[in-house]
């Protein structure tokens, strides 16, 4: 069996890179994929803890988890595409008239 | 004992009448030719169910398998945001009149309130992540509602700090998880203190870079002046009065609860935060030109004075448990969180009004301080309810901010932070200066042009609003109370 630290190591890697690219990126698609990234690191988590533990909660939460994230992705792409129509571009450094 | 299902209508009665409208309304929304009764439904909806949670009885205990409940905690978060919902939707009434996509409105509002309901009641952390994303997810549509170009960056700001929250928040979740092997919030708590080391501190800081996004708590506030400057202004009205309210009712129900069990000397980390949140929004609101954005930090500020509260428990916690202190402490924040809530809706429905005016007239920068010149005279019933809202906000009796600012002011003397409680009042006079700035513009300067019709649903709002504030404020004691015995769910 593969020790649970693995599965641990594997979230907080998934998790670190997925704020680099936040961090980094300034394209409207990556950007969600980073955040896909993220929830994904905590769904790992969540499942690895409850195969481990046992205990069936984290899987239910992983689902919730899943579902919620399919939702926030709808109305990311929703902003996104409503952004580009008005501006032409998805590149959010082009978007800033807001400011100080 | 188990619970038959009346009881569960009756014990989440609002919650339950607001979801079966909300059904309701998505269909009538297909067939109706003229969309402006979904308004009055959403009022009347609404009406009832502050109505509903009013009446629910609160001593029942931990209902569906010990992951909600019904306690007086719950229902003073419940009451704070339908009340801002209910004037939200009438001013709703007037912004949305005879638009096509108005129904969308009171349906995103609707569900943005149920999923902050849902936050108010978890004891559980499944069922509190769910309810925020309900209210964040409906938040970011609503954000973006005007499809403007302002509208569709704040929403795409709010929506990539929100997201990336709301994930940070998820994955310290899932530690607590793994390291306790539960996922009700008492429980992981007790755990804690067993199994405490690095790793529980490390979810903690998950948790609480979740949360503070929502609160607005420097250093994640960056999201908030921009999110609140460029949203409709009805929907930052929400923003600031309702979304920032469940962030903090989620930290006290997680962050304070498990804090206080790690019994760790964590308080002065967060005095910090608190004393830079304050300064920063006070400071940085002294140079805005926008009066929403000036409210807007105004908010960041006040994020700031909110989180007094966890600071003085913590203080009490230090060295044995000082119960009256902790629970004086958090009464005396949720009386700031309320009326806070009202003034906030109040004054962000005035900023509307004024820039409803300023888009007739055909200028460019709506929320400009210059259209504010001579509103006394221009508009005589917003300018009156703006200088309200701006003694509340400020602190001036007889109005429910006066009350939260006292209490908070005499909860830091009390727990011996006399430095925090100095620093406090200090912000308190330096917010003067940009709220009296705005209360010169509008009664000492001639006007700008003729006098206007205010349209009737912001002004039924405002004045809604406006009595709220002067009820808070004159009859405080029936209040007071229930915030203590709110307090009181949380330390027992």
């Amino acid at each position: 069996m593969i020790p649970l630290v693995l599965y641990v190591l594997l979230a907080s890697a998934m998790f670190a890179i997925g704020l680099y690219g936040l961090l980094t990126q300034r394209n409207g698609i990556k950007l969600m994929m980073c955040v896909e990234i993220l929830l994904n690191s905590a769904i790992i988590n969540l499942v690895a803890f409850s195969a481990y533990l046992p205990n069936v909660n984290g899987q239910v939460f992983a689902l919730f988890a899943i579902a919620l994230a399919a939702a926030e992705a709808g109305i990311g792409f929703a902003i996104m595409i409503a952004l580009y129509r008005l501006y032409g571009t998805i590149e959010l450094d082009n978007i800033n008239a807001l400011r100080w | 004992m188990t619970l038959g299902f009346g009881d569960y209508l009756s014990l989440l009665g609002g919650e339950s009448l607001l979801t079966g409208l909300v059904m309701v309304m998505v269909l009538l929304g297909l067939y109706l030719k003229n969309k402006n009764i979904q308004g009055y439904l959403a009022l009347a909806g609404l009406a009832v169910a502050l109505i509903l949670t009013i009446g629910a009885d609160r001593t029942m205990g931990p209902i569906f398998f010990g992951t909600m409940e019904v306690d007086p905690l719950s229902q003073f978060f419940k009451l704070v945001f339908i009340s801002v919902s209910l004037i939200v939707v009438l001013a709703g009434l007037s912004r949305y009149k005879d638009s096509p996509s108005q129904d969308e409105f009171y349906i995103l509002l609707l569900l943005a309130t149920i999923g902050m309901m849902v936050v108010a009641s978890s004891i559980d952390i499944l069922t509190l992540w769910v309810g925020f994303e309900l209210a964040s997810l409906s938040t970011y549509a609503m954000a973006a509602f005007d499809k403007e170009k302002k509208n569709l960056e704040a929403a795409m700001k709010y929506f990539i700090f929100g997201a990336t929250s709301s994930a940070a928040m998820l994955f310290g979740f899932s530690l607590l998880y793994g390291l306790t092997g539960t996922t009700k919030i008492a429980e992981i708590a007790a755990a804690s203190i067993e199994t405490m080391g690095p790793a529980t501190l490390v979810a903690l800081i998950f948790v609480v870079a979740g949360f503070g996004f929502k609160m607005a708590l420097v250093p994640f506030h960056m999201w908030a002046p921009d999110t609140y400057e460029g949203a409709p202004t009805v929907v930052t009205a929400f923003l600031a009065a309702g979304s920032k309210k469940m962030g903090f009712v989620a930290a006290f129900k997680v962050i304070l609860i498990a804090l206080m069990a790690l019994r760790l000397e964590w308080f002065m980390a967060f005095a910090v935060l608190v004393a830079i949140t304050m300064t920063l929004g006070n400071v940085v609101a002294i140079w805005q030109k926008s009066v929403k954005r000036m409210l807007a930090y105004s908010s960041v500020a006040y994020a700031g004075y909110i989180a007094i509260a966890f600071v003085v428990v913590g203080a009490a916690n230090n060295g044995g448990f000082d119960i009256a202190v902790a629970q004086g402490g958090l009464a005396a924040s949720l009386m700031l969180i309320l009326g806070h809530a009202f003034s906030k809706t109040g004054a962000f429905i005035a900023v509307a009004v004024v820039g409803y005016m300023a888009l007739r007239e055909g200028k460019d920068n709506p929320d400009d301080i210059e259209h504010y010149a001579g509103l006394g005279r221009r508009a005589p019933i917003t300018a009156f309810c703006m200088l309200v809202f701006i003694f509340s906000l400020s602190g001036i009796p007889p109005t429910a901010g006066f009350i939260g600012k006292l209490l908070v002011w005499g909860s830091t003397i009390d727990s011996g932070l006399i430095w925090l409680g100095v620093l406090f009042a200090l912000n308190s006079a330096l917010s003067l200066y940009y709220y009296l700035r705005v209360i010169m513009y509008m009664y000492m300067k001639e006007p700008a042009g003729a006098k206007i019709i205010e349209p009737r649903g912001y002004v039924a709002a405002m004045v809604v609003a406006l009595v709220a504030v002067f009820y808070i404020g004159l009859f405080p004691q029936a209040f007071v109370d229930f915030a203590y015995s709110a307090a009181a769910v949380l330390l027992h």
